[in-house]
């Protein structure tokens, strides 16, 4: 199913207030940090446990 | 170095850990308020929500557009997972978990009931009803049920400082549910069900907390929470979805639809989110106990907050910053107890 003109203009609301550059994308790369730093402790634990 | 100091040092160390655990389930649960708001408006949940409220009303369209996406939440949780287990080894231990069903998997199952459809379907429902700022916060009750409930079925230790930090985390509740309330009353627009789904999530995170507990005495963390999200995707897709569809609900069109890209990759990005702070949050039970883990893992709402606010520009209202703010201090208040006192997290 293709995103509707409606759907998309929602989707776009949520982002146009946001103090950060490129909002959309943004959160997007701060989920995979975090991710990535979470999965990095947990082979640590693993090690040290 | 004797042999005590040793033991001290590394019960310090589990300790830190634990606390580590509880401090990332925070921050990704947080993150996970992004997806978990934005999908709700794209397709196909957003026609879906349309053509169910045509015939059916808002309410019933918002409930049932909620089990389809806590549906695909469950099922993206669950790849989350597997590259968790795959990364950390962990496959061949899931298989020995569930084969001892009797010892080890049904504390994951009876988990998923209470975590799948009471907590996170409530948690969406509060979302839609009422916003993502005040679905974030009004969850931040269940360390309140977590812990008197681990309290009383398997005697672990709650000390009169963490009682402080309950205390803290019920006025702060109080606030949320009581200012939200107030400001609906003045407008004279009470959307009840909003509520409703913010308890349900409270009373449902905090009884799937002391049932985890329970099965962690002998399960390992990743792999317990890995067979509790089958159990919640089971509970979906093989009896929910299928039951709404023979009550005439367009549940397998809309499923679907669902290969969109844009939806696609924020179904995706809610499973990371919430798979790894699930299993965070599981992580932390064992090392520092169900109310502790609970309790900090409470900084979400804040965490929610806080990247509600960075990512949508939204400023929330000065209730649930008050409530917020009280349930955060009520949070720190358990984080810096000694950690002496947890050395015996089980009364016994």
């Amino acid at each position: 199913m293709v995103q509707t003109q409606a759907a998309m203009e929602a989707y776009n609301a949520y982002w146009v207030n946001s103090p950060v550059p490129a909002a959309e994308v943004m959160w997007m790369v701060v989920v995979l940090i975090v991710a990535i730093l979470a999965l990095w402790q947990a082979r640590t634990f693993v090690s040290q446990f | 170095m004797d042999l005590q100091s040793l033991k001290k040092q590394e019960h310090q160390r589990r300790i830190r850990k634990g606390f580590m655990w509880a401090f990332f389930c925070a921050i990704l649960w947080g993150l996970w308020y992004i997806p978990g708001t934005v999908v709700w408006v794209l397709n196909p949940f957003d026609e879906m929500y349309g053509e169910i409220a045509a015939t059916n009303g808002d309410s019933t369209s918002l409930v049932i557009t909620a089990v389809l996406i806590t549906a695909f939440n469950a099922l993206t949780v669950i790849m989350a997972l597997m590259v968790w287990n795959g990364a950390l080894g962990k496959f061949g231990e899931m298989k020995r978990t569930i084969m001892e069903f009797k010892p080890c998997s049904r504390w994951f199952f009876l988990a998923s009931i209470f975590g799948g459809p009471i907590a996170i379907l409530g948690s969406f429902i509060s979302m839609g009803f009422v916003g993502g700022a005040f679905a974030a916060v009004a969850a931040l009750m269940y360390p309140v049920v977590g812990s008197i409930l681990a309290s009383k079925w398997y005697g672990e230790k709650i000390s009169k400082r963490a009682f402080v930090g309950i205390a803290f985390i019920i006025i702060g509740g109080i606030t949320i549910f009581g200012g939200g309330l107030l400001t609906e009353l003045g407008n004279g627009n009470i959307v009840w069900i909003g509520y409703i789904g913010g308890l349900m999530a409270a009373v449902g995170w905090g009884i799937e907390g002391a049932i985890a507990g329970k099965g962690l005495d002998i399960a390992e963390p990743d792999v317990g929470l890995t067979l509790r999200f089958v159990g919640e995707n089971i509970i979906w897709w093989i009896i929910a979805i299928p039951l709404l569809a023979i009550a005439g609900f367009p549940m397998i069109k809309y499923a679907l639809l669902v290969f969109e890209p844009l939806t696609m990759l924020l179904l995706i990005f809610a499973g990371i989110t919430f798979g790894f702070c699930y299993v965070t949050w599981y992580k932390s039970f064992p090392l520092i106990g169900v109310g502790r883990g609970q309790g900090i893992g409470n900084l979400y709402g804040l965490f929610a907050v806080v990247f509600i606010a960075l990512f949508f520009g939204d400023i929330p209202s000065w209730t649930i910053l008050v409530g917020g703010a009280l349930c955060l201090i009520g949070s720190s208040v358990m984080f810096s107890e000694d950690a002496g006192q947890l050395e015996s997290l089980r009364g016994e």
